[in-house]
């Protein structure tokens, strides 16, 4: 019978691959693979068979066709490539070229990725001398078909003349690279979207585990990890089982995808729950659960990784420990090439806080545990019970541990996967591969509380950006920065808890934990207030309008305490920063910086923010309300109080309030109200106006009272946040006491006019002031000064002019001030005699502080200008 | 059609997306942007050190609209983004001379 031909094979392997794998569900992933790949073998078979009967002078070059890579290992997922190698002795002839293209282009019209490489012996072994991926391609080789004996040849020679000779270099660059591929995929044990293959504890670094022992050993199959004793029995069960699972998932996901996708993106992930048929559980959704199996899973493959070279003596480069001379403290603990071993596991029964110490030496000495010593925590790791995790020392060795700065390996991951952590604090047990199912958590609970301990640990280390400086000098301020540490490991604690706000969830499991480890009472408030609050500073910072003074006193009422407020600041910072990207940008940061900084200003003053002001306000805004009687009216007092100024609510006494309350209803629509009361003894009148707030309002008001010869003592001016201004002056009474209620008519019209612009105020001030120039007495030496000052207030800039009184002098300094572009906000002006000070809180018409040098000269100049010494009077 | 531009404070924005929202404004790109107008930044001081705050945080939203719409959008964007006090962002609206969706290859008011 005449072999087969080209149409026939072709058809034959799209048949048999196309029904393999629209049934690949009902094969294991191992088998289905296995399949796979002789699916391609029976193709390239009947090929090579059919070339040589086509080419009769082929057959005097005999060659071998030979998988490579992944169809070497026969591990053939659904869309994996194809890796091929045509092995001729000495030359290739033209022809063999030829007939080889014939047989792969089929397969590129299929869809297949395929790669192949047709080459020489010597070609082969210098290639492999030279690049480590051809190499490691060969140790995965596998003949197909064709002449065993050039394979054979291959194969021992590129043992003989590449391998033994270099074992030990290509060993280190294979751990190298894998290092960089992990850097470059990141960590697929706990990332949103894990790369299967590529990733930390994705399927290369089995491979690489495979590489290893084939150079060092000669593997032949996998089964040998375990019989040539690099795995435990167990070991190479959970190796399997891993395997298996990422296979799977590997296989649905090419399926889904419909190409060669090793990265496990979000569009998918729900699909793959579903076609696993993964049930909800816990009031966890099915993706959550399928997510966390697989992280699960790729968290072991990375750890027996790590394991398998650090006993292998291979570590990655750079990071063996520079400064590991020491010596353990603790007898039963050795200290044997550069890592730590237990003296011998009988110790462990009968001092089991020796599991808690070896991580405690770990720390202090920045060495690793042995692979030994790892195997026996995990084991015995049940030992630690709760007398033994919750006695003095052994919180005191844990405080330790947290206090010892991260260098190259972070000890309580370790702990963490260990599962000793778990064993010290069984609460975070409901947090452990605890996935949220969103863009915005790149990470499982359990790896962001340990990556944000991380964070805050950081902090100590010299600085890589300027921005953090600050971090760092805030660090070193905390008096107890072991607290913020416990906070950090604590703060997500509550994301355990169903059902319930994880931040209150979480003070209230932080107060057993601690008290169990007999934590001081203040001690355990403060961490429990860390952990509660600490959402507060980041979600006011970007919630809330940080320019508004009252946002800052807020929240500075709430956090009350200095140290509190910085321990509270950089637990948000490493919070944030361990979320993801998304949570985390210079943007957010410097809005969190200044925000913190206005609020730490806050507290630092004092005035308006500590406890006795807190008190005092609140106790005002009680009294004000219950001397309301009517309902209607209390309602709408209630909602004016949350308008008023802190500084307003604070200095004001509460009939006043009652009374500007009286006085803003009369308002409407008109531009203002004012009532006026008299003080017979001190013979002064207050005036008290309620008007709509626009910038020059105030210098406006004091110009009409100058024009009115109304000489003014003493003003208070307060902003409403509903952009209302109410401003109280103290004058005195005009010099004709007869007509008085007449100038007062008189007043109130001017100002209606000068609102409405029916009056021009400067033009008729003008001839007012010239008049006033000749009583000036000019016998004052003392010099004026003008101090401008913009550290006092984090919202305002305050300045202050020291000067004697003259009439007007309120009115020029006040124009001055909106001639410069400036909006007062608060004021107070006080005179002694002939002596002034005025004080005026202001920002420019956009809200914000000056700060400029040059605008601060300006503003110098430009009240200069109108005080008396230099003026034009 | 035309370009709305809107440079508004962080804390405002769900505020105007939500209005944008009510009256059928349903796409549109948000940026978080930092920038200063007149001011130059300004200084926080913090134990003598200085930190310059050369930037200010700022949301930017870009919506395309119909040109008869837009008074009404500018509308709703001022009143959700005002605080009632100063600095309060600005709106800049420019032409827009052609939209198309990439997907289907529609143009001008059926791809918006």
């Amino acid at each position: 019978m005449a072999p087969p031909d080209m149409k026939t094979i072709i058809n034959t392997l799209k048949e048999t691959r196309q029904l393999l794998i629209s049934n690949f569900l009902n094969y294991t992933a191992v088998n289905f693979m296995k399949h796979h790949a002789d699916v391609l073998d029976e193709y390239f078979c009947a090929g090579f068979h059919l070339n040589q009967s086509r080419c009769k002078t082929l057959s005097a070059f005999p060659y071998a066709i030979v998988a490579l890579g992944g169809y070497g290992r026969k591990e053939q997922c659904i869309h994996s490539d194809v890796d091929l190698l045509f092995l001729f002795k000495r030359s290739i002839p033209d022809k063999a070229v030829q007939l080889i293209r014939d047989m792969l282009y089929p397969l590129w019209d299929m869809g297949l990725d395929v790669g192949h490489a047709t080459r020489t012996l010597n070609e082969c072994l210098s290639l492999a001398g030279q690049d480590i991926e051809v190499l490691t391609s060969l140790l995965d080789a596998r003949l197909v078909c064709g002449s065993r004996q050039w394979y054979d040849q291959l194969m021992m020679q590129l043992r003989k003349k590449v391998i033994t000779p270099g074992s030990d270099r290509i060993i280190q660059s294979l751990v190298q690279r894998n290092e960089d591929r992990h850097q470059h995929f990141g960590d697929s044990s706990y990332l949103l979207e894990p790369n299967l293959k590529d990733g930390q504890g994705g399927l290369r670094d089995y491979h690489t585990i495979l590489w290893i022992a084939k150079i060092k050993s000669g593997l032949k199959q996998p089964e040998d990890l375990e019989t040539m004793g690099f795995m435990s029995h167990d070991e190479y069960h959970c190796l399997t089982e891993a395997l298996s699972f990422i296979w799977h998932v590997r296989n649905i996901l090419h399926a889904l995808s419909g190409r060669v996708c090793n990265q496990l993106y979000f569009e998918f992930q729900i699909k793959i729950s579903q076609t696993l048929d993964i049930k909800e559980k816990d009031g966890h959704m099915p993706v959550e659960i399928f997510l966390g199996t697989l992280h699960e899973k790729m968290d072991w493959l990375k750890h027996e990784f790590l394991l398998f070279l650090n006993e292998q003596g291979y570590r990655p480069i750079g990071r063996l420990p520079m400064d590991s001379i020491g010596r353990t403290a603790d007898s039963d603990l050795r200290l044997i090439k550069n890592t730590l071993h237990f003296a011998s596991p009988l110790k462990i029964l009968h001092r089991p806080d020796l599991l808690l110490k070896i991580f405690e030496e770990s720390a202090r000495l920045n060495i690793p545990l042995s692979a030994e010593a790892i195997r026996m925590v995990r084991e015995f790791s049940h030992l630690a019970d709760d007398t033994i995790v919750n006695c003095p020392s052994a919180v005191e060795s844990f405080n330790h541990i947290l206090l010892s700065p991260v260098r190259h390996f972070n000890v309580l991951s370790e702990m963490m996967t260990t599962g000793l952590l778990v064993q010290i604090i069984p609460e975070m047990g409901a947090i452990v591969n605890r996935i949220q199912y969103d863009e915005y958590h790149l990470y499982p609970v359990d790896k962001h509380t340990l990556r944000t301990v991380k964070a805050v640990k950081q902090f100590t280390l010299a600085p890589e950006k300027p921005e953090n400086e600050f971090q760092e000098q805030v660090y070193k301020e905390l008096s107890k920065p072991l607290l913020l540490l416990w906070a950090a490991l604590l703060h997500d604690i509550g994301k355990g808890v169903a059902g319930e706000d994880h931040s209150d969830a979480g003070a209230k499991l932080v107060r057993t934990i601690l008290a169990k480890k007999k934590f001081s009472p203040s001690d355990i408030d403060t961490v429990a207030f860390l952990v509660r609050e600490h959402l507060t500073l980041i979600t006011t910072a970007t919630r809330r309008d940080i320019n508004d003074e009252e946002t800052a006193i807020n929240c500075a009422s709430k956090i009350r305490d200095i140290e509190r407020l910085k321990m509270l600041y950089l637990l948000t910072v490493a919070d944030s920063m361990s979320t993801g990207p998304k949570a985390w940008n210079d943007w957010t940061g410097s809005l969190l910086r200044n925000f913190s900084l206005k609020v730490l200003n806050v507290l630092e003053k004092g005035e308006l923010a500590s406890s006795e002001a807190v008190e005092i306000v609140r106790e005002k805004k009680g009294r004000v309300l219950n001397s309301i009687t009517e309902p209607e009216d209390r309602k709408k007092a209630e909602s004016l109080l949350n308008f008023m100024a802190p500084r307003y609510l604070l200095y004001a006494n509460a009939n006043d309030i009652v009374t500007h309350i009286q006085l803003y209803s009369r308002l409407e629509h008109a531009d203002f109200v004012w009532d006026i009361s008299r003080s017979e003894e001190t013979n002064t009148r207050t005036v008290t106006i309620c008007a709509r707030d626009f910038p020059g309002l105030f210098s406006k008001i004091a110009g009409v009272f100058t024009l009115n010869q109304l000489d003014i003592l003493d003003v208070q001016v307060y902003t409403w946040r509903n952009n209302i201004a109410l401003d109280i002056f103290k004058v005195k009474p005009p010099p004709d006491l007869i007509f008085e209620n007449e100038r007062w008519e008189r007043a109130e019209e001017h100002l209606q006019s000068v609102l409405s612009g029916k009056l021009n105020l400067s033009t008729a001030l003008q001839e007012k002031l010239a008049d006033y120039g000749r009583y000036i007495p000019y016998t004052s030496k003392r010099k004026h000064k003008i101090v401008v000052d913009n550290e006092g207030s984090s919202f305002f800039t305050i300045i202050e002019v020291f000067t004697y009184d003259f009439p007007g002098l309120l009115y020029r300094i006040t124009d001055a001030l909106f001639r410069c572009g400036l909006d007062v906000w608060v004021a107070k002006i006080a005179t002694k005699v002939d002596q002034v000070v005025d004080v005026f809180y202001v920002r420019d018409f956009d809200g914000q502080k000056i700060d400029a040098p040059d605008q601060v000269e300006v503003i110098k100049i430009e009240i200069a200008k109108v005080l008396p010494e230099t003026g034009s009077l | 059609m035309k370009k709305i531009e809107a440079i508004i404070k962080p804390f405002k924005l769900d505020d105007v997306k939500e209005a944008l929202n009510e009256i059928g404004i349903q796409g549109m790109t948000i940026t978080e942007v930092k920038g200063y107008g007149r001011q130059k930044g300004h200084k926080e001081i913090y134990r003598g050190a200085e930190y310059i705050v050369d930037f200010i945080p700022k949301i930017k939203i870009e919506i395309i609209v119909e040109s008869e719409m837009i008074d009404r959008v500018l509308e709703t964007i001022r009143k959700a983004s005002k605080t009632g006090k100063l600095g309060d962002g600005k709106i800049f609206v420019t032409p827009v001379e052609e939209v198309i969706r990439v997907r289907t290859g529609e143009k001008g008011k059926d791809a918006i």
